[in-house]
């Protein structure tokens, strides 16, 4: 568990620190009330991934957090690309010239997201901008083609649900054009990665309903679903508030 | 592509876009033998900046304009998918996993539709009552897909480009069910980049034209032999920038960010939205309705 935290975190997770306050787990327990005999109990409830190291990063309120938000997502995506083509097994996992060269493109759409969210956010709200996360891919096989087709497959998939669903909370009209801008791209990476799996599967009934519309997640589903592949415990009960 | 019918579409909306090409037609006829049409069909930038100068841009003015827009386009395609599966010329090339992802792409078209019709109720415009003429673009199954690629990648842009004109409040109720309308349109639009994806992965194939090369997005304004005008500016150019599009938020992304990326990487990274009336322009080049 303390291994995850010692990942090397991104340059840029200076950035952020001010807002990334450790659980101080005694001071917790002291407002919860709980006596160390019940706090036993009440903390085998809480998620696995809670430890004495986990920082909580909050994404913040309004078009701000939705930007976070969508920084928070990029860093993953970015983050799971660059190991993708940097590991040794790449091109032993994708034979394909084509794949590889498909795969490497959307490594560098994923970390120009990452970039520009960077660049965006400092510039409009510079005391605001979260830090640089920590990527925990532990379940992934990077050596797998299927393993790693299968994992892009939900960053996309997500991706675009959280696109979708944010939509509604951008406030300023020109950070929803730029979500636009973005998503649609997402989209093309879904269908892409989906068809590597399985021809024809691009806008499957998985994730196109009968009504002939994409998935659209709340922030709290999405986060939900990220956390497992985040180290940081990743707030976002204030986006678009 | 009718350029002639796009300049005479233009016309409509803006009585002066004729003078205003009338600069270029002057030095288009220094070109000697070739004739005007053979020159502006070879001269796709000349028409590029001339779309620049239209006046009429992102004109729909209330949500049911938008709707009703939306809904032109959809039935559109539905037609066109609908049309190609019934096409003799396509029979022998359109079988198999090609098929039966125009199916499903032709399935979602028409559920956009109903879903559209009903959320317009009564307010609904009437299908064109002698349906889409798609002219040539069955004759083989390279011209289908081409076809296919420019209505899939312009819708895209359709939406993109009246994301803003949708009040991200507004709920209304559609089949029965609550909807956040701008929410249902972002549902759309991402379902026709999915589709626009699988098009142009579908171009590689010997007989679906050769493209060997393309991908699945639109890096710089490559048309691929689609209509250039489908990758190219609207107007007012500024909000409605070619996909080659390099530049963000007044962030110049290629050399801006820390890290140099290429032109290639970030056009791409970035789909680019369009004004309705350059929308509607490029839909009538392609089709009669």
């Amino acid at each position: 568990m303390t291994s995850r935290n010692q990942t090397p975190a991104p340059a840029e997770a200076g950035l952020g620190s001010q807002l990334q306050k450790p659980v101080d787990r005694r001071l917790f327990l002291r407002y919860t009330g709980l006596t160390a005999a019940a706090a036993g109990l009440f903390l085998a409830g809480c998620d696995d991934d809670e430890n004495n190291n986990t920082t909580t990063v909050s994404l913040g309120s309004g078009d701000v957090g939705v930007l976070n938000y969508a920084y928070a997502l990029e860093q993953l995506e970015a983050a799971f690309y660059a190991q993708v083509i940097a590991n040794p097994s790449f091109a032993t996992a994708f034979t394909s010239a084509d794949e590889r060269a498909a795969l490497t493109a959307i490594a560098k759409h994923e970390a120009i997201h990452r970039d520009f969210f960077k660049a965006a956010i400092t510039a409009a709200a510079p005391t605001q901008i979260i830090g640089g996360l920590t990527p925990n891919f532990s379940t992934v096989n990077f050596a797998s083609r299927d393993s790693v087709l299968q994992t892009a497959k939900t960053f996309e998939d997500l991706g675009v649900a959280a696109y979708n669903g944010a939509g509604q909370l951008i406030q300023n009209p020109t950070y929803l054009t730029i979500a636009g801008k973005i998503v649609s791209v997402e989209a093309r990476h879904a269908a892409y990665i989906r068809d590597l799996l399985s021809n024809g599967s691009f806008a499957d009934s998985t994730t196109v309903d009968a009504n002939g519309l994409d998935k659209a997640m709340t922030v709290a589903q999405v986060l939900s679903a990220a956390q497992p592949f985040i180290t940081e415990r990743v707030n976002g009960d204030n986006v678009g508030k | 592509m009718n350029l002639f019918q796009i300049i005479s579409e233009i016309e409509k909306v803006d009585p002066e876009f004729t003078d205003r090409l009338t600069h270029r037609r002057s030095a288009l006829s220094l070109l000697g033998d070739l004739g005007k049409k053979m020159a502006l069909a070879a001269a796709p930038v000349a028409i590029g900046s001339a779309f620049n100068k239209v006046v009429a841009q992102n004109n729909l003015s209330t949500v049911n304009d938008v709707l009703n827009y939306a809904l032109l386009l959809e039935r559109l395609e539905y037609s066109f998918y609908n049309q190609a599966l019934s096409a003799a010329t396509l029979s022998a090339n359109l079988t198999g996993a090609a098929r039966t992802a125009v199916e499903t792409i032709r399935a979602h078209e028409l559920a956009h539709v109903n879903l559209l019709t009903a959320a317009l109720g009564s307010a609904a415009a009437p299908a064109p009552a002698n349906g889409f003429n798609f002219g040539t673009a069955f004759a083989t199954y390279a011209s289908f897909l081409t076809f296919a690629q420019a209505f899939e990648d312009t819708g895209v842009r359709a939406y993109k480009g009246q994301a803003t004109k949708i009040p991200r409040t507004l709920n209304p109720t559609v089949g029965g069910n609550t909807v956040n309308l701008l929410t249902v349109a972002l549902q759309i639009h991402s379902v026709e980049a999915r589709h626009a994806a699988h098009i142009r992965y579908m171009r590689r194939g010997a007989t679906a034209g050769g493209q060997t090369t393309i991908m699945p997005w639109i890096i710089n304004s490559d048309a691929n032999g689609a209509p250039a005008a489908v990758y190219g500016a609207g107007n007012p150019a500024a909000d409605f920038p070619a996909e080659g599009n390099l530049v963000q938020a007044g962030v110049t992304l290629t050399t801006g960010l820390g890290t140099t990326y290429t032109a290639d990487e970030v056009s791409a990274a970035f789909d680019e939205p369009l004004d309705n009336t350059t929308v509607t322009a490029i839909a009538r080049s392609a089709a009669t309705f």
